[in-house]
């Protein structure tokens, strides 16, 4: 579709306008605001869209106002085959003409016109897409909607070399999808509730089916459990019957136990009484006897006593002499070990005299040694007080010395030397001072500075060394008051005196260290003072003892000897001790023989009297007893108690034999035995008898549950839950696979579909951005997103710029693709309105480009703003 | 002479999974109906009683809403009726028979056998049964009876029992398996002179004579029952006896192995479920093997449907049955574009085969159910 001419008059604010379109590349109708721009675009839509007599408020509002007249519009275009001149006026005198001169001229007015030239339109072009590319003035450049705009998808099928998507298809996937809804959610494919509930469904019958199963089982386990119970209680009951039986019969026997326990408890109570009996005769005849040998025993012991008394005292008497005679030992033997004692003690003074002695005169020599070298000491110190000639400063001292020497040496030798061999005897001064040299004697003089020789009354030499020995001279110098001054440190005169002052000072310090060793060796462990305290109190107490002596013995001549005397008492006190304690032992030992005589016979003296009167007593007790009863009574009595004894015990016998011969332990034993037995088969068969009741119970009302019809019908439905379940996730899996396939199939196609399109608005986008620019096609044939230098933004995320920019690129893509097919003009009207400056320019250059390949129409108030668009036709209103 | 009616396995409560729940209502009903025909039949062939030996009902624990209507089936049977407890309802601590529902409604005419202890039955005759008393007893209780049994001597012995017979089962040493040479030894010893046996469910006479007869059921069960649906009326007269078998079922079970692999073969398949007589009262179980096209396999689906539509119930195993997609399946759908691509894609997977061809061609099929009608 190409416009070639727009004339309205009466339109709006427009009495006449009109305006010639370029066929190709752009027309800029320029013109300040209220000049018509918008109307003008707005009519070329207005002449088809409405009927002249249209009374819609649109064609009201296109009325000029305080104007009676009709606003018409007349458009000349080709499209398609077709180039016609269509012609409206409308509200008053409305009349449609419509001039078709290609392909074959027709002439058309009326409703005729209007429905044939929306005819042409319909048959060459997309109204739609046509409408969707023009930008009209107010609105915000957005995408347009061009999905299913038919000129569009038959240019992009052709350009993408596919095959549109016909309606059937369409339609298929629309069914495809529809199934797959049924099961999943379009978008995130979640399973349906429906799938979910079924399988949960399955999952509860599969619980119920098992539930019921295991009633059932535990059902049979319970029908199989009665006849065990009831034979159980069939035996249980046999079991008991026998049981009381044998209860019975040992109670009989235990009632015929009793009745012979009684007879023996009888028998065994007259045993005791006739047991009794004899005891008392028994016991009577004992004490008849005891009593006659107590008074026999009296009566020898008393006799017996008497003669032993008789018997003892020469004893005694003998005892008590040995008594005597041993105290007269013992204090004998007591005299002899104090002397003894005596003389050991004077023996051992004597040698501690000695000793002491001894002690006092090392002592002595040992202070004296300390005392020698104290003082040698305190000499010593007294040179280190002055001496200043340590190692250090010797060694000083011999640098200097070294350094002086060393000087003069190369003074010597850098010197001239005068080497004065004498003839003969003769006579000489050196620089002043005689000398003498004998014959032959050769003598060697360095020369310094100025030395003369004078030969006393005959010559005199002076010998000056050169200027270069000053140096040397200065440098011996030099030496010299260095070692001086070294020398003064250490206040010395010179070297060698310092060698001696170190000397001294080395033996100075030898002797203070003497001191240390000398008190070390000499005081031991002890200090000076307690040393010295210690001699003098020997000092004192040695002389004194000599003084205060016994003559006689007389003292020992040495200490030796003095020690041989005194080992020597020492051990005669020892054997006088021992000899001592032999005598005082036997004396001991006399009087405690003597003392035990003497008790013994006290003792039996008394003895003897306590004998008498119980042999007194004894007596008169027995002759009472006899009077009483005689010692024959007593035997009749015994004889009569020992035969009633045996008759007893034979009739206790008897009944204890015959008590035996039923095992009462035995009995009894059976007897609690049974009756235990008894209890728990009893007990046994209650709780087996209560077990088969409760079990019949719960057999009669669940035996009556129709378990088993239960479990079909539960079974069958889980069978049919499981087909359906089956089926059902076929079906699923079927609709999603084909869904999925399909939607991959048909996202690819679209994808080569929309290549073309993508393809243009690239071209056109890299003219502006940069050479990576691109963007992403949608479904719905919009950008979705814009990617440029590796950075995608989403397409709503842009700037209003931006996205200004992009539509208007992707309109004219659209435009330019469908341009080879008849295409579509892009009409502009004062759009680019949030571009800057420099965009601009950029998108003039997308304009220019566009232009080539489709028709612009621009309608501005600004036309700066297309200053860069290329060649262009352009209209000023 | 005597004359009764000889029955057994009635298997009340007992569920058929392939019926559908209508189906299976009207096929329950139908059993309990067989026993009131039964007692029609025997009042007609002027039975002195009926004898159902053994599983009368399918178990111990069938809702007692069977119960009650097995026995008011029963009360319309004017004869004695004898009932064998039997492995399905063996006389145990929760028998059906001894079930309040049953206890309470029973008619005295209706009869347990409860132990061996003969009974009298018309004069002369005697029956004497072997009721099972639990579900596992060692060994079949008929058996033991026999042993025990003396020589009927003028009496004339009917004996009762249930249990499989050695030559119709291949694990002859099974515990409860009956030796056809005991039951006819007991014959040939005078000790019983008919045994009437319950548990096979298709009419059969047993072993070389005329005495031993298994009476089957008298609606049928299963598929691979070749002669039930049947009763059989008994007459003794003296030594000699004869039988009657009368057709009581309405129900059919049908079983078929069939091969599908042309359009003929599928046409065949249609003709022969139209052809089923009586069809709402029809189970067809069928093993297909053989392969099909998709169409092909859709058609015969198809038919399928139909004919499910109008059968009680149906069993299909198509494990054998391959569909194998050829070249017209695909072109004959005229797309182009993505649909087009989508066909050629399932067609590349179903190719390859595995489980994601399995599910491409239920892809592929429900892409052919829903291009139907695309405008």
């Amino acid at each position: 579709m190409k416009l070639l001419r727009l004339k309205v008059v009466n339109y709006r604010g427009i009495n006449t306008r009109e305006v010639k379109f370029s066929p190709l590349g752009i027309t800029r109708i320029e013109g300040p605001n209220e000049s018509g721009k918008s109307s003008l675009g707005e009519a070329i839509n207005t002449i088809f869209d409405y009927q002249d007599n249209s009374k819609n408020q649109d064609i009201q509002a296109i009325q000029p106002v305080h104007k009676d007249v009709g606003p018409e519009i007349e458009l000349e275009m080709e499209t398609g085959k077709y180039v016609f001149t269509y012609f409206k006026r409308f509200l008053k005198k409305p009349e449609t003409k419509l001039t078709i001169s290609k392909p074959n001229p027709e002439n058309l007015t009326g409703r005729q016109a209007h429905d044939r030239a929306n005819e042409i339109l319909k048959e060459t072009l997309d109204v739609d897409l046509w409408k969707a590319l023009s930008i009209m003035q107010g609105e915000a450049i957005g995408q347009p909607d061009l999905k299913n705009k038919q000129a569009l998808s038959a240019a992009l099928d052709k350009a993408a070399g596919v095959h549109p998507a016909a309606p059937q298809e369409l339609s298929l996937f629309k069914r495809v999808s529809q199934e797959y809804e049924l099961y999943y959610t379009i978008g995130r494919g979640t399973e349906k509730k429906e799938l979910q509930d079924l399988r949960n469904t399955l999952a509860e019958k599969r619980t119920e089916v098992g539930l019921i199963e295991q009633a059932i089982r535990e059902l049979e386990t319970d029908i199989d459990r009665v006849p065990v119970l009831q034979r159980e209680l069939t035996q249980l009951r046999k079991q008991e019957e026998a049981l009381s039986q044998q209860l019975i019969d040992l109670t009989a026997k235990l009632e015929q136990i009793s009745s012979l326990e009684n007879t023996q408890s009888a028998a065994a109570l007259k045993l005791e009484s006739a047991q009794k009996t004899l005891q008392a005769a028994q016991g009577a005849k004992k004490i008849r006897q005891d009593t006659i040998i107590t008074a026999e025993n009296a009566a020898k012991a008393h006799r017996e006593l008497q003669e032993s008394s008789a018997m003892a005292l020469p004893a005694l008497s003998q005892a008590e002499e040995s008594l005597n005679k041993a105290r007269v030992a013992a204090d004998e033997a007591e005299r002899k070990r104090k002397e003894a004692e005596s003389l050991a003690a004077l023996k051992r003074a004597d040698f501690d005299y000695y000793r002491d002695k001894l002690d006092m005169d090392q002592l002595f020599e040992r202070k004296q040694r300390i005392d020698e070298a104290r003082r040698d000491a305190a000499q010593a110190e007294t040179v280190l007080a002055k001496n200043k000639v340590d190692a250090g400063a010797l060694d000083r001292i011999k640098e200097a010395e070294l350094g002086y020497k060393n000087a003069c040496a190369r003074m010597e030798i850098g010197s001239p030397n005068i080497l004065l061999r004498s003839i003969s005897k003769c006579r000489l001064s050196i620089d002043g001072i005689e000398a003498v040299l004998d014959t032959n004697e050769v003598r060697k003089i360095s020369v310094a500075d100025r030395t003369t020789v004078s030969i006393p009354g005959t010559l005199d030499i002076e010998i000056t060394a050169g200027s270069s020995i000053e140096g040397l001279t200065r440098k011996v110098e030099d030496a010299r008051h260095a070692l001086d001054a070294a020398c003064a440190a250490a206040t010395v005169a010179g070297p060698d005196e310092a060698r001696k002052a170190y000397d001294e000072r080395q033996e100075a310090l030898r002797d203070v260290d003497n001191k240390v060793r000398v008190e070390k060796e000499n005081l031991r462990d002890l200090t000076y003072e307690s040393l010295e305290h210690r001699l003098h109190s020997l000092q004192q107490s040695v002389p004194n003892y000599l003084v205060g002596r016994v003559k006689d013995p007389a003292i020992c001549p040495d200490f030796d000897t003095s020690k041989e005397e005194w080992t020597k008492a020492e051990a005669n006190s020892q054997t006088a001790s021992g000899e001592l304690d032999n005598t005082r032992k036997a004396l001991e030992s006399a009087r405690s023989l003597f003392q035990g005589v003497n008790i013994k016979h006290r003792e039996a003296g008394a003895k003897l009297e306590q004998l008498s009167k119980d042999l007194k007593q004894t007596q008169e007790n027995l002759d009472k007893g006899r009077k009483k009863e005689s010692d024959e009574t007593l035997e009749t009595n015994l004889t009569a108690a020992n035969m009633a004894v045996l008759s007893e015990d034979t009739a206790y016998r008897l009944a204890t034999d015959s008590l035996k011969a039923f095992n009462p332990e035995q009995v009894k034993a059976l007897e609690d035995s049974a009756k235990g037995s008894l209890k728990t088969i009893r007990n046994s068969h209650d709780s087996r008898d209560k077990g088969l009741i409760e079990l019949q119970t719960r057999l009669k009302i669940m035996g009556e549950e129709g378990l088993h019809e239960k479990l079909n019908a539960a079974e069958n439905q889980l069978e049919h839950l499981e087909f359906k379940n089956r089926a059902t996730t076929l079906r699923a899996n079927a609709a999603k696979y084909l869904f999925d396939t399909m939607c991959e199939e048909r996202d690819k196609a679209s994808r080569a579909y929309v290549a073309p399109l993508k393809d243009k608005i690239e071209r056109l986008g890299r003219l502006v951005f940069d050479p990576s620019f691109q963007v992403t096609i949608g479904d719905d044939l919009k950008i979705t997103s814009r990617t440029v230098s590796g950075v995608t933004v989403p397409f709503d995320s842009l700037s209003g710029g931006t996205r200004e920019q992009l539509s208007l690129m992707y309109r004219l893509s659209c435009s330019m693709i469908v341009a080879k097919d008849g295409g579509t003009p892009v009409i502009l009207d004062d759009a680019l309105g949030y571009t800057d400056q420099e965009r601009l320019k950029l998108m003039g250059a997308v304009l220019a480009v566009a232009a080539k390949e489709c028709q612009i129409v621009i309608f501005t108030c600004v036309p700066e703003r297309y200053a860069f668009i290329g060649e262009a036709a352009v209209v000023p209103l | 002479m005597i004359r009764f009616l000889h029955t057994s396995d009635w298997q009340l409560g007992m569920t058929r999974r392939f019926l559908s729940e209508e189906a299976h209502a009207r096929y329950t009903q139908a059993r309990f109906d067989a026993i009131r025909t039964m007692g029609r039949i025997a009042k007609e062939k002027q039975c002195q009683f009926m004898l159902v030996c053994g599983d009368s009902f399918e178990s111990n624990q069938v809702d007692r809403k069977t119960v009650a209507r097995a026995i008011e089936a029963l009360k319309e049977v004017s004869v004695p009726v004898y009932l064998l407890p039997s492995n399905h309802d063996p006389l145990n601590a929760a028998s059906v028979y001894r079930s309040s529902t049953f206890v309470e409604k029973k008619p005295a005419h209706v009869q347990i056998i409860e132990d061996t202890a003969p009974v009298q039955v018309g004069e002369g005759f005697e029956l004497v049964g072997a009721p099972w008393l639990s579900k596992r007893p060692n060994g079949n209780p008929i058996v033991d009876l026999l042993n025990a049994l003396p020589p009927a001597g003028s009496i004339k012995r009917i004996c009762v029992g249930h249990g499989i017979i050695d030559i119709f089962t291949p694990d002859k040493e099974a515990e409860n398996v009956i030796a056809v040479s005991k039951l006819e030894a007991a014959i040939s010893e005078g000790k019983v002179h008919f045994i009437a046996l319950g548990d096979r469910h298709s009419l059969t006479k047993v072993g070389s004579g005329h005495r031993i007869w298994y009476s089957g059921t008298p609606e049928s069960t299963d598929f691979r029952e070749d002669h039930s649906g049947f009763c059989q009326i008994v007459n003794m007269d003296g030594d000699d006896v004869s039988t009657e078998e009368v057709k009581i079922g309405q129900w059919s079970f049908i079983e078929a192995l069939m091969d599908l692999n042309t359009e003929d073969d599928v046409e065949s398949l249609r003709k022969k479920l139209e052809d089923i007589p009586n069809r709402e009262r029809a189970a067809v179980k069928l093993d297909l093997k053989g392969s099909l096209t998709l169409s092909l396999h859709g058609v015969f689906q198809s038919h399928l449907l139909a004919a499910k539509d109008v059968l009680a119930g149906s069993v299909i195993n198509e494990d054998n049955l391959l569909v194998i997609p050829n070249d017209t399946d695909f072109t004959d759908l005229g797309f182009s574009g993505f649909a087009d691509a989508t066909v050629k894609r399932l067609r590349d997977k179903i190719d390859q085969g595995g489980p994601e061809g399995s599910v491409a061609r239920d892809a592929f099929m429900l892409l052919l159910r829903l291009s139907k009608g695309c405008a």
